[in-house]
């Protein structure tokens, strides 16, 4: 997993540089050119997330899916939303759960990337907030035993004692989201996005704790940043134009 | 649009560094499920300690010693897939008066939540009775004593004998 993430940083970063390579070219291409300004229409894309739907698709242990929207409300600038939902069962450590529930992320996206005529491209950086609705399931653990006496003691728990549901939680955090978005044919949008998720309050559940919030990923102990990233295919409709 | 870039390059610098995972390991200083810490005290004055002569101590079930030499503080552990264990508690070992009473201890488990690297830490509870004599007459164990019901920590005597 931890290497994907690393895979796709990458891409993306060959993505970045190729756009900002454009970019000087598009400078150079204005001076000589008539500085007509288009319009900007105010168009509505929306679409999924390859990522959760390939990961499904590939991971037993993984079911999500995410739809993007986004409106453009001015030259630049964008309101932009995920809703999504997500079922996993992880082993971490000395836990073994399961994770499902639903997320809605609203905000906007500002884009930085000056397009040649007749290019829509964006490079963008965004704000969200986020919540999260969803439950645990303890379905093992280990308990803390250094010396073990008897042998029995490494026998993780798997019913009773703490095991079982969590019900009822909640999750709100913040994202900061770096993307671009490349237009590939008229109308179709590839795009990507990374999140550095800063957690502002979860409800805990009992005896345990929110190892895994749906749309945040993994929260760990003592340190409340997550990190997640979407991959996406999009569709716009441009329904009003000026 | 440069310094707007170098902000961008800053930011995913920054995430590939978040991205790796501190490794979650259980530090050695968390404090592990506890033992059930036992004393001996004389049955006509329960307030003092007094150590058998010939004093010994095994477990039921493992071919295995005891962590601690038997004196009148002792820390026995407990099984934590079963509610009850059991030990042989020997007096005048090896001489003509040897005297075995094999001791049932009984209690309820509950298990509370560390962190992911780390797991559970199990407590416990004494039941009623705490304790049980399973072998039948010349016990020179008289009694049992609860000082401390609930069994979460080593910090001090959960359960007296009386002898």
């Amino acid at each position: 997993m931890k290497h994907a993430h690393i895979w796709v940083f990458y891409i993306s970063l060959l993505g970045t540089f190729s756009l900002s390579g454009q970019q000087v070219e598009e400078t150079i291409a204005v001076n000589d050119s008539l500085t007509v300004k288009e319009k900007t229409p105010l168009a509505l894309r929306f679409g999924i997330d390859l990522y959760n739907l390939g990961r499904s698709k590939l991971a037993d242990d993984y079911n999500g899916f995410e739809t993007v929207v986004d409106l453009r409300v001015g030259e630049n600038f964008y309101l932009a939303g995920e809703v999504g939902q997500v079922e996993t069962t992880k082993q971490i450590e000395n836990v073994n759960f399961t994770s499902s529930g639903s997320y809605f992320k609203l905000g906007f996206d500002f884009n930085m990337f000056e397009n040649w005529e007749g290019m829509d491209n964006q490079v963008t950086i965004g704000l969200r907030l986020a919540s999260s609705r969803h439950e645990l399931v303890l379905n093992s653990y280990s308990i803390l035993d250094r010396t073990r006496f008897w042998p029995s003691s490494d026998f993780p728990i798997t019913n009773g004692y703490a095991t079982g549901l969590r019900p009822d939680l909640n999750a709100q955090w913040f994202e900061v989201v770096v993307g671009f978005k490349v237009q590939l044919i008229k109308n179709a949008y590839m795009g990507m996005s990374f999140r550095l998720n800063r957690l502002l309050n979860d409800k805990l559940p009992e005896n345990f704790d929110n190892v895994y919030i749906p749309g945040f990923n993994k929260k760990t102990e003592d340190n409340k940043f997550g990190a997640s990233f979407n991959y996406s295919l999009t569709y716009r409709i441009p329904f009003i134009k000026k | 649009m440069n310094k707007e870039k170098n902000g961008l390059l800053g930011f995913l610098t920054l995430l590939i560094f978040l991205g790796c995972e501190r490794d979650d390991i259980c530090i050695e200083t968390v404090t592990e499920s506890p033992d059930l810490i036992l004393l001996m005290l004389d049955f006509e004055n329960p307030q003092n300690r007094k150590i058998p002569s010939g004093f010994s101590i095994r477990p039921i079930g493992i071919e295995k010693l005891l962590p601690n030499s038997p004196s009148d503080s002792l820390t026995l552990p407990l099984k934590i897939q079963e509610n009850h264990v059991q030990f042989e508690f020997i007096t005048n070992l090896g001489s003509e008066n040897e005297n075995i009473d094999t001791l049932q201890i009984n209690y309820q488990r509950f298990d509370t939540f560390i962190n992911t690297a780390c797991g559970y830490r199990s407590n416990y509870v004494l039941d009623l009775p705490p304790a049980i004599i399973l072998n039948p007459g010349s016990n020179w164990i008289k009694g049992v004593t609860v000082l401390k019901d609930t069994i979460s920590d080593e910090t001090r005597a959960h359960l007296g004998i009386l002898h």
